[in-house]
């Protein structure tokens, strides 16, 4: 290793470029092939947060910061930064010498512009992650001031160039965000220029030659493949012709069959920034789950465990709470909460329907209604099979409805036109970025998908997440967040499901490909392959 | 000859009864052998042929793909059957209509019709379930939808080659009415023909339904045969029973449907009578 790095730096240094065929002994050089599923819709991570734009627009765009896998800030654009004690204003120092793809040099223009008129203005989590920011000063090319109405220390957490790019001012300014040429023909400062995108088929980048990161990046070329078809994509994977695929890419039930076989390799690393979850959406609005013992009667039902090994082949872990138990390591987690058994308490649901005067009729039924199913795939709809007759011993009877994904957004998120839906969340970084959005009052914006579809409104919830977000100290903010979740636990306009674990399955002649938190939306940078 | 003899003489259209009448009972009687939901969780999941109580397996779920079999037979027969009928209704109507009276009327029909003919039938099915969302009516009107054209196609043939015989002239000069016409004197006399691509649609409309429930796109509430293919697909190389046994059930059923449409033909077709 350490001798491969020494030779890599010394031909690099001496501007020597080498081809595949001359890397016999090199880790440098060569053509990564990667999966990308579905295609993206464009390459605008700015205006987007798709997640097949992440697997792309991180490699050409680079963030303030990037995080290691334990979550610490690493430098990127930004070389440091320095929040004051009251926590109303954030110091970035910026690097020097950094170029645009096209030669333009990077200045604390930029990054004003970008926060400012790019991501507060258009970018889904963007008015969120920067609420607080209300200008920001740039003294110098390389200084940019943040100025805070109230401390926002989740937002240094929503830096990385997966969540906050960096955009290139001269390209953008004066022109329409939306239909400007830069949405699909990127110029960023990563570690690699965007070159072609042949519908279809391939988007291809290749190396930067400029890039900011001495002796970066090692591959010549990196290349994220479209293939539809899930058994192709294994086929593909299995056969060496992709290196990579992330997030479900490569099916669990391969991805254990593959996790067994020589040269390859299967991991959960990569996501712990994106923390998702599974989770049951309730309309707290309409009959029958306006009654809060019903949604509670679902939640106790549910056999997390069966869930987990049957459907998503051991991957993931039974939710216990509104938060992810990946916030443990903030301190925000509240553990022992009620009404998450692991693996269903038949009776206990039963318990709380009779208490709650929920009578079975002459025929057993205690009602009806219909569950949707979020149509991202087969393991959903196993899981909406697998509910609809978890629920029948209680006397629920549960009709299923699976639609395609612009009716179904519209159904939730629009016209609110639903009982029950299962779907799953990123909770992200931070409970502000990425819980808030379920439950508080603000978060009803009819027709902005992936809000709080429940339309729950607790004044309560609402004025502890309101402290929650602008509380900078650390025992503070986790006793506000505990008494969320006890809250919460006992409401359900949401009931959390499980935790879930994405999968990365990978060649092994593959190196480095997991140095970034953000794994898979990481800037693959580092990456090298072994000849 | 009697009608069944002359069905008889087909070896494989009396086999392919056979298969049929099985299959129907399977259907009938999916209750009475396998009385729980098709759906239910029934045991270990993943679990080979015979083993665990599972005379096909069971799923990854843990259901009986037994049990799947019986009640989608019930499903299959029943999509192919009523799907079948609504199309051959609709296309009777309309041929009849454009081959009796022509001109006009005939031309606006078959230009209507042409239109349904030239989007390729499965892809217009996926449509039409898609916007419909699925259910088994959706399911239902789509497979009519793709199939009436052929069936107006070969009546207005029919009708065409029959309105200027002599006996429906002297309908016309004994003063009866068009609708009498039609329904009493040319239809009975172009009824093979569509009863023989009828019992060919059938086997279709199973092949659609299969392939629409394959895709996703079937009542999410029902047990059918290209639901569990579609459910066992991914497992195939894991736990091959899953998609396996329903996909011998379709073969088996679609291959006796056309062998009983190839009997009936037969046996309907007056110059293969003559010649043995």
């Amino acid at each position: 290793m350490k001798f491969r790095n020494l030779a890599t730096a010394a031909l690099c240094a001496i501007g020597v470029a080498f081809g595949p065929s001359l890397a016999a002994a090199q880790d440098a050089g060569g053509t990564f092939v990667y999966i990308v599923q579905p295609e993206p819709p464009s390459l605008a991570s700015y205006l987007s947060t798709s997640g097949p734009i992440g697997l792309v627009a991180p490699k050409i765009y680079d963030g303030l910061f990037d995080y290691d896998n334990d979550l610490n800030i690493v430098p990127a654009l930004a070389e440091g930064y320095e929040v004051s004690d009251d926590g109303k204003t954030v110091t970035f120092t910026l690097r020097q010498g950094v170029t645009w793809h096209d030669g333009a040099p990077f200045t604390s223009a930029d990054v004003q512009f970008t926060v400012m008129d790019v991501l507060k203005q258009v970018h889904p989590r963007g008015p969120n992650s920067f609420r607080e920011v209300t200008s920001i000063d740039t003294p110098d090319d390389h200084t940019a001031v943040f100025n805070l109405a109230n401390p926002a220390p989740y937002m240094l957490r929503a830096l990385s160039g997966y969540e906050s790019p960096i955009v290139p001012k001269h390209l953008l300014e004066g022109q329409d965000l939306r239909s400007a040429d830069l949405v699909n023909n990127p110029v960023g400062t990563g570690a690699y220029k965007f070159v072609e995108w042949k519908k279809g088929q391939y988007i291809r980048l290749d190396k930067n030659e400029n890039y900011w990161k001495p002796g970066l990046p090692h591959l010549d070329r990196i290349v994220g493949r479209f293939i539809p078809d899930a058994s192709t994509r294994t086929a593909a994977m299995e056969n060496g012709e992709v290196l990579y695929g992330a997030y479900g890419a490569i099916p669990n039930i391969d991805a254990v069959r593959l996790r067994e076989m020589d040269g390859f390799s299967v991991t959960t690393d990569g996501y712990s920034m994106i923390n998702p979850m599974a989770l049951i959406e309730f309309n707290t609005t309409i009959a029958p789950f306006d009654n809060p013992a019903m949604r509670k009667a679902i939640s106790l039902v549910v056999d997390r465990d069966f869930l987990i090994e049957n459907i998503w082949f051991g991957y993931g872990k039974p939710a216990t709470a509104a938060l992810s138990s990946n916030f443990d390591a903030t301190g925000l987690y509240a553990a022992g909460m009620p009404n998450y058994p692991a693996s269903g308490d038949v009776e206990a649901a039963i318990a709380v329907l009779d208490d709650a005067g929920i009578m079975p009729d002459a025929d057993g039924v205690r009602g009806s209604f219909t569950l949707d199913l979020i149509p991202y795939g087969e393991d959903w709809r196993r899981a909406g099979e697998y509910l609809k007759q978890a629920l029948m011993p209680l006397g629920l009877e549960v009709e299923l409805r699976y639609e395609d994904v612009p009716t179904w957004i519209k159904r939730i998120y629009g016209d609110y036109d639903f009982q029950m839906n299962i779907n799953y969340f990123y909770q992200l970084s931070d409970p502000v970025l990425g819980v808030h959005r379920h439950y508080g009052t603000d978060q009803i914006r009819p027709g902005t998908a992936f809000v709080n579809s429940s339309r729950y409104s607790n004044p309560e919830i609402d004025a502890l997440l309101a402290a929650g977000a602008v509380e900078p100290d650390a025992d503070k903010r986790s006793e506000i967040y505990a008494e969320i979740q006890s809250i919460l636990a006992e409401d359900l306009p949401v009931a959390n499901v499980f935790e879930m674990e994405f999968l990365t399955v990978y060649n092994d002649k593959l190196k480095d490909h997991a140095t970034s938190a953000l794994g898979a939306y990481g800037p693959f940078d580092r990456v090298w392959i072994e000849q | 000859m009697t009608f069944w003899k002359l069905f008889a003489r087909n070896r494989g259209a009396v086999i392919g009864l056979l298969i049929l009448f099985l299959m129907t009972f399977l259907a009938i009687t999916a209750g009475l052998f396998f009385p729980a939901d098709p759906f239910s969780l029934a045991g270990v999941p993943m679990s080979p042929p015979g083993e665990n109580g599972f005379l096909l397996g069971s799923d990854s779920l843990g259901r009986d793909v037994a049990a799947g079999i019986a009640h989608g037979a019930k499903t299959s027969l029943l999509i192919g059957l009523l799907a079948t009928l609504v199309a051959v209704f609709v296309g009777i109507v309309m041929g009849a209509l454009a081959g009796y009276y022509g001109g006009i009327i005939d031309n606006l029909l078959m230009r209507f019709t042409e239109m349904f003919q030239t989007i390729p039938s499965f892809i217009f099915a996926i449509l039409l379930v898609a916007i419909m969302k699925p259910s088994i009516e959706s399911i239902v009107i789509a497979i009519a939808v793709v199939s009436w054209p052929a069936v107006a196609r070969l009546v207005r043939g029919e009708f065409l080659s029959l309105r200027n015989r002599e006996f429906v002239q002297a309908c016309h000069t004994l003063g009866m009415s068009d609708i009498r016409i039609m329904l009493g004197e040319i239809l009975p006399n172009c009824l093979s023909p569509v009863i023989v691509i009828g019992s060919l649609m059938v086997a279709t409309a199973i092949l659609i339904e299969s392939g629409l429930a394959f895709l996703g796109l079937g009542d999410p509430n029902i047990m059918s045969w290209g639901f569990q293919i579609g459910a066992g697909r991914t497992l195939l190389r894991s736990a091959w029973w899953v998609c396996t046994f329903p996909g011998i059930a379709i073969l088996v059923t679609v291959l006796a449907i056309n062998l009983v449409g190839e009997g009936i033909n037969d046996a309907l077709n007056p110059r293969l009578r003559e010649r043995t």
